[in-house]
Protein backbone atom coordinates (compact mmCIF):
# COMPACT_ATOMS: atom_id res chain seq x y z
CA UNK A 1 0.00 0.00 0.00
CA UNK A 2 1.26 3.42 -0.79
CA UNK A 3 1.95 6.11 1.73
CA UNK A 4 -0.69 8.70 2.25
CA UNK A 5 1.47 11.43 0.95
CA UNK A 6 1.93 12.61 -2.53
CA UNK A 7 5.28 11.48 -3.83
CA UNK A 8 7.46 12.19 -6.82
CA UNK A 9 4.76 11.33 -9.29
CA UNK A 10 3.52 14.88 -9.04
CA UNK A 11 3.99 16.80 -12.17
CA UNK A 12 6.42 19.61 -11.78
CA UNK A 13 4.54 22.40 -13.33
CA UNK A 14 3.96 25.73 -11.75
CA UNK A 15 1.99 25.67 -8.53
CA UNK A 16 3.40 22.32 -7.38
CA UNK A 17 3.61 23.47 -3.75
CA UNK A 18 -0.04 24.26 -3.85
CA UNK A 19 -0.74 20.80 -5.25
CA UNK A 20 1.25 19.11 -2.48
CA UNK A 21 -0.67 21.00 0.09
CA UNK A 22 -3.82 20.05 -1.75
CA UNK A 23 -2.74 16.35 -1.76
CA UNK A 24 -2.32 16.33 2.01
CA UNK A 25 -5.81 17.69 2.37
CA UNK A 26 -7.34 15.48 -0.31
CA UNK A 27 -5.74 12.33 1.09
CA UNK A 28 -7.74 12.81 4.28
CA UNK A 29 -10.94 12.73 2.31
CA UNK A 30 -10.20 9.75 0.09
CA UNK A 31 -11.77 7.21 2.45
CA UNK A 32 -14.95 9.18 2.62
CA UNK A 33 -14.83 9.72 -1.14
CA UNK A 34 -14.59 5.98 -1.67
CA UNK A 35 -17.66 5.52 0.52
CA UNK A 36 -19.45 8.44 -1.16
CA UNK A 37 -19.93 10.16 2.14
CA UNK A 38 -18.64 13.62 1.15
CA UNK A 39 -20.66 16.68 0.39
CA UNK A 40 -21.31 17.27 -3.30
CA UNK A 41 -18.85 20.15 -3.55
CA UNK A 42 -16.20 18.07 -1.74
CA UNK A 43 -16.88 15.13 -4.03
CA UNK A 44 -16.40 17.44 -6.98
CA UNK A 45 -13.19 18.91 -5.58
CA UNK A 46 -11.70 15.46 -4.85
CA UNK A 47 -12.68 14.17 -8.25
CA UNK A 48 -11.09 17.17 -9.89
CA UNK A 49 -7.91 16.58 -7.90
CA UNK A 50 -7.80 12.87 -8.73
CA UNK A 51 -7.99 13.70 -12.39
CA UNK A 52 -4.80 15.58 -12.04
CA UNK A 53 -2.96 13.59 -9.34
CA UNK A 54 -1.82 10.05 -10.05
CA UNK A 55 -0.57 9.55 -6.51
CA UNK A 56 -3.93 10.21 -4.96
CA UNK A 57 -5.61 8.10 -7.64
CA UNK A 58 -3.33 5.25 -6.67
CA UNK A 59 -4.18 5.65 -3.00
CA UNK A 60 -7.84 5.65 -3.84
CA UNK A 61 -7.49 2.46 -5.85
CA UNK A 62 -5.74 0.93 -2.84
CA UNK A 63 -8.69 1.88 -0.62
CA UNK A 64 -11.06 0.32 -3.11
CA UNK A 65 -9.16 -2.93 -3.33
CA UNK A 66 -8.91 -3.18 0.48
CA UNK A 67 -12.63 -2.62 0.78
CA UNK A 68 -13.40 -5.25 -1.80
CA UNK A 69 -11.17 -7.75 -0.05
CA UNK A 70 -12.80 -7.09 3.33
CA UNK A 71 -16.28 -7.54 1.93
CA UNK A 72 -15.20 -10.77 0.22
CA UNK A 73 -14.00 -12.15 3.59
CA UNK A 74 -17.45 -11.79 5.21
CA UNK A 75 -19.96 -12.71 2.53
CA UNK A 76 -22.53 -14.15 5.00
CA UNK A 77 -22.96 -10.94 6.98
CA UNK A 78 -25.60 -8.54 5.87
CA UNK A 79 -24.64 -5.19 7.30
CA UNK A 80 -27.57 -3.39 5.80
CA UNK A 81 -30.25 -5.05 7.98
CA UNK A 82 -29.11 -6.23 11.42
CA UNK A 83 -31.25 -8.97 12.97
CA UNK A 84 -33.18 -7.41 15.91
CA UNK A 85 -35.87 -10.03 16.29
CA UNK A 86 -36.82 -10.40 19.97
CA UNK A 87 -34.62 -7.52 21.03
CA UNK A 88 -37.50 -5.22 22.03
CA UNK A 89 -39.33 -7.99 23.89
CA UNK A 90 -36.22 -8.88 25.81
CA UNK A 91 -35.67 -5.26 26.82
CA UNK A 92 -39.30 -4.86 27.96
CA UNK A 93 -39.14 -8.10 29.91
CA UNK A 94 -36.02 -6.93 31.64
CA UNK A 95 -37.64 -3.60 32.48
CA UNK A 96 -40.62 -5.46 33.94
CA UNK A 97 -38.34 -7.36 36.25
CA UNK A 98 -36.95 -4.16 37.71
CA UNK A 99 -38.55 -3.14 41.08
CA UNK A 100 -41.00 -0.33 40.59
CA UNK A 101 -42.83 1.95 43.04
CA UNK A 102 -46.19 0.65 44.23
CA UNK A 103 -48.08 3.57 42.73
CA UNK A 104 -46.58 2.82 39.35
CA UNK A 105 -47.83 -0.77 39.62
CA UNK A 106 -51.31 0.43 40.58
CA UNK A 107 -51.26 2.88 37.71
CA UNK A 108 -50.28 0.17 35.30
CA UNK A 109 -52.89 -2.21 36.73
CA UNK A 110 -55.71 0.26 36.37
CA UNK A 111 -54.22 1.67 33.19
CA UNK A 112 -55.02 -1.56 31.40
CA UNK A 113 -58.67 -1.22 32.43
CA UNK A 114 -58.64 2.47 31.75
CA UNK A 115 -58.18 1.77 28.07
CA UNK A 116 -61.77 0.58 27.99
CA UNK A 117 -63.51 2.10 30.96
CA UNK A 118 -61.69 5.31 31.62
CA UNK A 119 -59.38 6.02 34.47
CA UNK A 120 -62.07 7.81 36.49
CA UNK A 121 -64.29 4.75 36.53
CA UNK A 122 -61.36 2.53 37.47
CA UNK A 123 -60.37 4.75 40.36
CA UNK A 124 -63.98 5.01 41.48
CA UNK A 125 -64.17 1.24 41.59
CA UNK A 126 -60.99 1.11 43.60
CA UNK A 127 -62.31 3.62 46.12
CA UNK A 128 -65.59 1.70 46.40
CA UNK A 129 -63.70 -1.54 46.97
CA UNK A 130 -61.61 0.06 49.70
CA UNK A 131 -64.77 1.46 51.29
CA UNK A 132 -66.46 -1.94 51.30
CA UNK A 133 -63.42 -3.64 52.81
CA UNK A 134 -63.16 -0.92 55.45
CA UNK A 135 -66.83 -1.25 56.29
CA UNK A 136 -66.53 -5.02 56.60
CA UNK A 137 -63.55 -4.65 58.85
CA UNK A 138 -64.95 -1.92 61.07
CA UNK A 139 -68.63 -2.86 61.34
CA UNK A 140 -68.25 -5.69 63.86
CA UNK A 141 -65.91 -3.63 66.01
CA UNK A 142 -68.29 -0.68 65.90
CA UNK A 143 -71.17 -2.91 66.92
CA UNK A 144 -69.08 -4.32 69.72
CA UNK A 145 -68.24 -0.82 70.89
CA UNK A 146 -71.86 0.32 70.77
CA UNK A 147 -73.04 -2.76 72.57
CA UNK A 148 -70.41 -2.21 75.25
CA UNK A 149 -71.47 1.38 75.60
CA UNK A 150 -75.08 0.30 75.90
CA UNK A 151 -74.46 -2.02 78.78
CA UNK A 152 -71.32 -0.64 80.28
CA UNK A 153 -71.77 -0.49 83.99
CA UNK A 154 -70.73 2.73 85.63
CA UNK A 155 -68.11 2.84 88.30
CA UNK A 156 -70.82 2.78 90.91
CA UNK A 157 -72.28 -0.37 89.46
CA UNK A 158 -69.10 -2.22 90.17
CA UNK A 159 -70.02 -2.02 93.80
CA UNK A 160 -72.69 -4.30 95.07
CA UNK A 161 -75.78 -2.25 95.47
CA UNK A 162 -78.44 -4.89 95.50
CA UNK A 163 -81.03 -4.21 98.10
CA UNK A 164 -82.51 -6.94 100.24
CA UNK A 165 -85.90 -7.49 101.73
CA UNK A 166 -84.59 -6.48 105.07
CA UNK A 167 -83.18 -3.31 103.58
CA UNK A 168 -85.74 -2.33 100.97
CA UNK A 169 -84.76 0.32 98.50
CA UNK A 170 -86.88 3.40 98.80
CA UNK A 171 -85.46 5.15 95.80
CA UNK A 172 -87.75 5.57 92.87
CA UNK A 173 -84.82 5.62 90.47
CA UNK A 174 -82.03 3.22 91.14
CA UNK A 175 -79.25 4.29 88.86
CA UNK A 176 -77.21 1.14 88.95
CA UNK A 177 -77.42 -2.15 90.71
CA UNK A 178 -75.35 -5.22 90.20
CA UNK A 179 -74.50 -8.41 91.94
CA UNK A 180 -71.12 -9.86 92.60
CA UNK A 181 -71.21 -12.43 89.83
CA UNK A 182 -72.64 -10.00 87.29
CA UNK A 183 -75.31 -12.40 86.17
CA UNK A 184 -77.54 -9.35 86.03
CA UNK A 185 -76.62 -5.69 85.82
CA UNK A 186 -79.44 -3.24 86.34
CA UNK A 187 -78.51 0.13 84.92
CA UNK A 188 -81.90 1.78 85.37
CA UNK A 189 -84.92 1.07 87.51
CA UNK A 190 -87.85 3.45 87.66
CA UNK A 191 -91.01 2.86 89.58
CA UNK A 192 -93.67 4.91 91.21
CA UNK A 193 -93.60 2.44 94.08
CA UNK A 194 -91.46 3.84 96.91
CA UNK A 195 -90.98 0.38 98.43
CA UNK A 196 -89.34 -1.32 95.51
CA UNK A 197 -86.74 -3.85 96.58
CA UNK A 198 -84.00 -5.54 94.59
CA UNK A 199 -81.90 -8.50 95.58
CA UNK A 200 -80.19 -11.36 93.91
CA UNK A 201 -79.05 -14.91 94.30
CA UNK A 202 -75.87 -15.24 92.27
CA UNK A 203 -75.68 -18.99 92.86
CA UNK A 204 -79.05 -19.40 91.23
CA UNK A 205 -78.51 -16.81 88.49
CA UNK A 206 -81.61 -15.04 89.69
CA UNK A 207 -82.35 -11.39 90.47
CA UNK A 208 -85.57 -10.21 92.08
CA UNK A 209 -87.34 -6.90 91.73
CA UNK A 210 -90.09 -6.78 94.29
CA UNK A 211 -92.93 -4.30 93.96
CA UNK A 212 -95.19 -4.70 96.98
CA UNK A 213 -98.67 -3.31 96.78
CA UNK A 214 -98.91 0.15 98.22
CA UNK A 215 -101.27 0.58 101.15
CA UNK B 1 -41.38 2.73 48.62
CA UNK B 2 -41.80 -0.22 46.34
CA UNK B 3 -44.41 -2.94 46.31
CA UNK B 4 -42.81 -6.19 45.35
CA UNK B 5 -44.82 -9.23 44.37
CA UNK B 6 -44.09 -10.67 47.83
CA UNK B 7 -45.51 -7.59 49.51
CA UNK B 8 -48.62 -7.76 47.35
CA UNK B 9 -49.15 -11.40 48.32
CA UNK B 10 -48.71 -10.49 51.99
CA UNK B 11 -51.30 -7.73 51.63
CA UNK B 12 -53.82 -10.11 50.06
CA UNK B 13 -53.21 -12.73 52.75
CA UNK B 14 -53.56 -10.12 55.50
CA UNK B 15 -56.85 -8.85 54.08
CA UNK B 16 -58.12 -12.41 53.80
CA UNK B 17 -57.01 -13.28 57.32
CA UNK B 18 -58.62 -10.26 58.95
CA UNK B 19 -61.45 -9.66 56.54
CA UNK B 20 -62.93 -13.15 56.55
CA UNK B 21 -63.45 -13.45 60.31
CA UNK B 22 -64.64 -9.87 60.42
CA UNK B 23 -67.13 -10.56 57.67
CA UNK B 24 -68.41 -13.69 59.37
CA UNK B 25 -68.54 -11.79 62.66
CA UNK B 26 -70.54 -9.07 60.96
CA UNK B 27 -72.95 -11.67 59.64
CA UNK B 28 -73.18 -13.29 63.05
CA UNK B 29 -73.73 -9.90 64.64
CA UNK B 30 -76.86 -9.39 62.55
CA UNK B 31 -80.32 -9.79 64.04
CA UNK B 32 -79.96 -12.08 67.04
CA UNK B 33 -82.96 -14.11 68.03
CA UNK B 34 -83.80 -13.92 71.68
CA UNK B 35 -86.16 -16.31 73.39
CA UNK B 36 -88.17 -14.95 76.30
CA UNK B 37 -89.89 -17.17 78.85
CA UNK B 38 -92.45 -15.90 81.32
CA UNK B 39 -93.75 -18.01 84.20
CA UNK B 40 -96.42 -16.36 86.27
CA UNK B 41 -96.55 -17.89 89.70
CA UNK B 42 -98.98 -17.47 92.56
CA UNK B 43 -97.24 -17.69 95.93
CA UNK B 44 -99.26 -17.96 99.13
CA UNK B 45 -99.10 -19.31 102.65
CA UNK B 46 -102.06 -21.65 102.30
CA UNK B 47 -99.93 -24.80 102.74
CA UNK B 48 -101.18 -26.39 99.54
CA UNK B 49 -97.76 -27.41 98.36
CA UNK B 50 -95.97 -26.91 95.11
CA UNK B 51 -97.50 -27.17 91.67
CA UNK B 52 -95.80 -30.16 89.97
CA UNK B 53 -95.12 -28.00 86.94
CA UNK B 54 -92.99 -25.76 89.12
CA UNK B 55 -90.78 -28.53 90.43
CA UNK B 56 -87.93 -27.67 88.03
CA UNK B 57 -88.08 -24.07 89.25
CA UNK B 58 -88.19 -24.84 92.94
CA UNK B 59 -84.46 -24.87 93.60
CA UNK B 60 -84.39 -21.24 92.51
CA UNK B 61 -87.62 -20.21 94.21
CA UNK B 62 -87.00 -21.80 97.56
CA UNK B 63 -83.82 -19.86 98.08
CA UNK B 64 -85.66 -16.61 97.51
CA UNK B 65 -89.05 -16.96 99.17
CA UNK B 66 -90.54 -18.86 102.06
CA UNK B 67 -94.14 -19.34 100.95
CA UNK B 68 -95.84 -22.67 101.48
CA UNK B 69 -97.85 -22.71 98.27
CA UNK B 70 -96.62 -22.18 94.75
CA UNK B 71 -98.92 -22.51 91.78
CA UNK B 72 -98.14 -21.92 88.14
CA UNK B 73 -100.75 -19.51 86.83
CA UNK B 74 -99.45 -19.01 83.37
CA UNK B 75 -96.54 -19.93 81.15
CA UNK B 76 -95.70 -17.95 78.04
CA UNK B 77 -92.80 -17.83 75.76
CA UNK B 78 -91.93 -15.86 72.69
CA UNK B 79 -89.19 -15.25 70.22
CA UNK B 80 -88.00 -11.83 69.19
CA UNK B 81 -84.82 -10.17 68.09
CA UNK B 82 -82.70 -7.32 69.28
CA UNK B 83 -84.53 -4.04 68.95
CA UNK B 84 -87.99 -5.58 68.74
CA UNK B 85 -90.33 -5.42 71.69
CA UNK B 86 -92.42 -8.40 72.66
CA UNK B 87 -95.51 -8.09 74.86
CA UNK B 88 -96.96 -10.58 77.29
CA UNK B 89 -100.35 -10.39 78.91
CA UNK B 90 -100.19 -11.21 82.57
CA UNK B 91 -103.20 -12.23 84.69
CA UNK B 92 -104.74 -9.53 86.88
CA UNK B 93 -104.62 -7.05 84.03
CA UNK B 94 -100.93 -6.51 83.80
CA UNK B 95 -98.84 -6.31 80.66
CA UNK B 96 -95.16 -6.96 80.35
CA UNK B 97 -93.09 -5.46 77.57
CA UNK B 98 -89.66 -6.93 76.94
CA UNK B 99 -87.33 -5.42 74.41
CA UNK B 100 -83.91 -7.01 73.94
CA UNK B 101 -81.37 -4.39 72.97
CA UNK B 102 -78.13 -6.22 72.33
CA UNK B 103 -76.15 -9.33 73.08
CA UNK B 104 -72.77 -8.73 74.65
CA UNK B 105 -70.96 -11.97 75.20
CA UNK B 106 -73.22 -14.08 77.38
CA UNK B 107 -75.19 -11.07 78.60
CA UNK B 108 -78.44 -9.90 77.04
CA UNK B 109 -79.22 -6.21 77.37
CA UNK B 110 -82.93 -5.50 77.51
CA UNK B 111 -85.58 -3.10 78.67
CA UNK B 112 -88.53 -4.38 80.66
CA UNK B 113 -91.65 -2.38 81.35
CA UNK B 114 -94.46 -3.66 83.53
CA UNK B 115 -97.83 -2.04 83.02
CA UNK B 116 -100.80 -2.16 85.32
CA UNK B 117 -103.44 -1.61 82.70
CA UNK B 118 -102.09 1.39 80.87
CA UNK B 119 -100.06 2.75 83.76
CA UNK B 120 -96.39 1.79 83.83
CA UNK B 121 -95.56 0.26 87.19
CA UNK B 122 -91.90 -0.35 86.63
CA UNK B 123 -89.32 0.34 83.95
CA UNK B 124 -85.86 -1.13 84.03
CA UNK B 125 -82.84 -1.43 81.81
CA UNK B 126 -80.68 -4.38 82.62
CA UNK B 127 -78.26 -6.91 81.28
CA UNK B 128 -79.23 -10.44 82.11
CA UNK B 129 -76.98 -13.42 81.80
CA UNK B 130 -77.94 -15.78 79.02
CA UNK B 131 -80.42 -18.27 80.48
CA UNK B 132 -80.50 -16.19 83.65
CA UNK B 133 -83.71 -15.31 85.44
CA UNK B 134 -85.22 -12.07 86.60
CA UNK B 135 -88.16 -12.27 88.96
CA UNK B 136 -90.54 -9.36 89.10
CA UNK B 137 -93.23 -9.67 91.70
CA UNK B 138 -95.11 -8.30 94.58
CA UNK B 139 -98.65 -7.46 93.53
CA UNK B 140 -101.38 -9.20 95.46
CA UNK B 141 -103.21 -11.86 93.53
CA UNK B 142 -106.05 -13.95 94.87
CA UNK B 143 -104.97 -15.34 98.25
CA UNK B 144 -101.31 -14.50 97.88
CA UNK B 145 -98.83 -12.68 95.77
CA UNK B 146 -97.94 -13.01 92.17
CA UNK B 147 -94.52 -12.95 90.64
CA UNK B 148 -93.23 -13.40 87.12
CA UNK B 149 -90.11 -15.34 86.37
CA UNK B 150 -88.60 -13.79 83.25
CA UNK B 151 -85.99 -15.82 81.46
CA UNK B 152 -84.04 -14.87 78.36
CA UNK B 153 -81.73 -16.90 76.22
CA UNK B 154 -80.12 -16.64 72.83
CA UNK B 155 -81.21 -20.15 71.94
CA UNK B 156 -84.33 -22.21 72.54
CA UNK B 157 -84.09 -23.98 75.85
CA UNK B 158 -85.05 -27.59 76.36
CA UNK B 159 -88.45 -27.99 77.87
CA UNK B 160 -88.59 -29.23 81.39
CA UNK B 161 -90.76 -32.29 81.99
CA UNK B 162 -93.45 -30.07 83.51
CA UNK B 163 -93.44 -27.74 80.53
CA UNK B 164 -93.41 -30.61 78.09
CA UNK B 165 -96.76 -31.73 79.53
CA UNK B 166 -98.32 -28.42 78.72
CA UNK B 167 -99.73 -27.67 75.27
CA UNK B 168 -97.35 -26.37 72.67
CA UNK B 169 -96.96 -22.64 72.38
CA UNK B 170 -96.55 -20.77 69.12
CA UNK B 171 -93.29 -18.92 68.72
CA UNK B 172 -95.06 -15.59 68.44
CA UNK B 173 -95.45 -13.39 71.43
CA UNK B 174 -98.20 -13.11 73.95
CA UNK B 175 -99.44 -16.65 73.65
CA UNK B 176 -100.35 -18.15 76.93
CA UNK B 177 -100.91 -21.65 78.09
Amino acid sequence: MRALTCGPSFKTWPGVEQDMAECSEISLMLGAFEDAELEPNEMQEVAYHLARCQSCSGILSDYSSVGRELRSLTPALDFTAPNLAGFADAVIARIDRLPQPWYRRIERYFGSGADFLGSGFAWGGAVAAVAVVTMLLLTPYAQQMSSRRLGAPSAASNQLAAATVAQPSTANDVSSMADNDSHAVISRLESGNPSVAVWSEPRKDTTVIWLPDQP
Amino acid sequence: MTLRPGSLSFLIIAISAFGTPAFSYAQAAGPRHIYIYIDTVLAADTKEGVDPRLVPMMPKIQGLFSFSTYSLVNHQEGETECGKMIAFTIPSGKILHVQPRAVDGDMIAMEIVLFDGTRPMMTTDLKLKDKGTLIVGGPRYEQGMMFMSIGASTGPRLLSPAEANTPAVPAEAATSR
